[in-house]
């Protein structure tokens, strides 16, 4: 069910055929997809490869042209500009102009958006210090590492302060830690208010980010809803306890069947591989950085 | 939010800029600039014609050869490879997704290439004026007797020159944001591009034949090709140079106003072909 909240993004029956060759044959992308995503939440969009995701994003940001249906910004139509004002955009595997430092790339986008020369220094170097690459500013591109790629990549979405934010795999081929920290700047624009439609197939993060999500399969849309929603067993109930060992869990099982309760099963709480190793690389990554400082 | 975006010049310059940057960072703007500049300067090394102006127009048709060709390749390369790699890059896809229009992309880009040209043009047309001047120097203290009447190259017609070139690269670069804008790679949009040129450069027969054609169709496909193609011998200025001949203002002026109108033609379609591509 669509909530009656202002909508940052509308997307109505969209269907996206692509030409395969001059004779007419045709491949569809994206078929017949209506989602809406409400204005100060976290959208997640989820897929296999080829499943419609970046092609849908590349419509609603005007960057191709839909077979039919429609899409919307805040209520403009995408295929005008001014749909894309609020707007700050991370592509996939993002490859910007390498021969530039880090500093000139947000400097050219700011200058782009219409950032005002009086506000120009102070905010580039605020959203360069935002995703921590103070130090790395001054160096060309060509020098960045794929998460410090993200991560600039990120500051020029931002560097406008746009209302909705659409990042399309922000920590693909990132490692872990990389991917956490970029998880982590990713909660702060949350915190921010901000809209924020996230393309990923990294679950777990998903999981922790969103707040509502869309699965699509094959262009079409499969499942849509709350993530808690959707994480949350209907029907069972889950008791964290200590202790409980062989006889208390059979007097525990007794007493739950004589209230006509069944104990489907006692289990131990897991925590996720993901959390494991950015516990522990995290931790050594954090006392190599505090050593170099000293 | 606003209620439109209009057109930006500002948005113009700031890409075209970044385009001027892209340009000169590149070892291909650089090779092709020395290669020139060596070729001009590389004339006064030729010893075995005549001293006094047969000797000076050689250095002046050379230095002409030199600025026309290298300055077609750099047009031709620089304008497809700019626009290629920011489609292949996907650089444009961060770009367009910020409120740009596509036509001030697509001007930004020329922009930056028509600037990279003119630096082009005023670098290498600087080296054949320091050539000719320093050699015109020399050959004045040899043979004063040839400079009676004072210093024979016309270096006001040079600048003439270089002005016109320069037009004719513009038209070149915006011809190739044209077929750049269907073509799918950038090799296909290269040498799709010089052959246009090739034509252009050929265009004259076409003049021709409409001139001389008996058939009602092929007067008609002959003007279709004189319409559609300019004539690049309009700029073609250097033969009377270089023989010494004055430049009559209005025939400047003519070539001028028929580059302008070109380019704003070919300009005008590269935007509409653009408008219409998916990145």
């Amino acid at each position: 069910m669509i909530p009656e909240t202002p909508l940052a993004v509308s997307i109505q029956g969209l269907t996206k055929d692509y030409l395969l060759s001059m004779r007419g044959f045709r491949v569809r992308a994206v078929d017949g997809l209506t989602l809406a995503v409400p204005d100060g939440k976290v959208f997640g969009l989820l897929g296999p490869n080829g499943s419609g995701k970046s092609t849908t994003i590349k419509v609603v940001l005007g960057l191709a042209e839909a077979t039919s249906g429609s899409t919307a910004i805040f209520g403009v139509p995408s295929g005008e500009v001014r749909s894309r004002v609020d707007v700050g955009y991370l592509p996939e595997n993002p490859n910007f102009h390498r021969f530039l430092t880090g500093r000139e790339l947000v400097t050219f986008y700011a200058r782009i958006c219409g950032v005002t020369r009086a506000r120009m220094r102070d905010r580039v170097d605020e959203v360069i210090e935002w995703v921590g690459l103070k130090d790395a500013a001054t160096r060309r591109l060509s020098t960045y590492s794929k998460g410090m790629l993200q991560r600039i990549g990120l500051a020029q979405a931002v560097v406008h302060d746009p209302r909705l934010l659409i990042l399309d795999e922000p920590t693909a081929g990132v490692d872990p830690v990389g991917s956490a920290e970029i998880g982590e700047l990713i909660l702060r624009l949350k915190a921010q208010g901000k809209t924020i439609v996230l393309s990923s197939h990294l679950l777990a993060q998903v999981e922790d980010l969103c707040d509502r999500v869309a699965i699509l399969n094959r262009g079409r849309l499969v499942l849509e809803g709350g993530v808690d929603d959707l994480v949350t067993e209907k029907g069972r109930d889950a008791l964290i306890v200590k202790g409980l060992t062989g006889p208390v869990a059979d007097d525990l099982r007794a007493w739950l069947a004589a209230r006509g309760v069944e104990l489907a099963a006692i289990e131990k709480p897991r925590t996720t591989l993901d959390r494991i190793f950015r516990e522990h690389v995290g931790a050594r990554v954090d006392a190599r950085e505090k050593e170099a400082g000293r | 939010m606003k209620s439109t975006v209009r057109f930006s010049p500002g948005r113009v310059r700031v890409i075209a800029e970044l385009t001027v940057l892209e340009a000169v960072r590149q070892r291909l703007f650089g090779a092709l600039l020395a290669l020139a500049a060596g070729m001009i300067a590389g004339a006064l090394l030729l010893r075995e014609f005549n001293f006094g102006s047969s000797e000076l127009k050689f250095i002046t048709d050379f230095g002409f050869g030199a600025v026309t060709l290298f300055g077609t390749i750099l047009a031709v390369v620089t304008a497809a490879q700019l626009f290629f790699a920011e489609l292949e890059s996907r650089t444009a896809l961060t770009l367009l997704a910020k409120p740009v229009l596509r036509s001030e992309f697509v001007l930004g880009k020329f922009a930056g290439v028509a600037a990279v040209l003119a630096l082009f043009t005023a670098v290498t047309t600087g080296v054949l004026v320091a050539v000719l001047w320093m050699r015109e120097s020399a050959l004045r203290e040899i043979a004063p007797e040839a400079f009676e009447q004072g210093r024979l190259v016309q270096y006001g017609s040079i600048a003439a020159f270089a002005l016109l070139q320069w037009l004719k690269f513009a038209v070149v670069a915006a011809l190739t944001l044209v077929v750049a804008g269907f073509a799918h790679t950038n090799l296909y949009s290269v040498v799709l591009s010089f052959l246009v040129v090739l034509i252009c450069h050929l265009q004259y027969l076409a003049h021709e034949s409409w001139q001389k054609a008996a058939s009602g169709v092929a007067r008609i496909a002959a003007l279709l090709l004189a319409a559609v193609f300019p004539n690049f011998q309009m700029f073609n200025v250097g033969d009377r140079i270089a023989a010494g001949q004055p430049i009559d203002p209005a025939v400047l002026g003519g070539s001028a106003a028929y580059g302008g109108l070109y380019l704003a033609v070919f300009l005008v379609l590269a935007i509409h072909v653009f408008r219409r591509r998916e990145i």
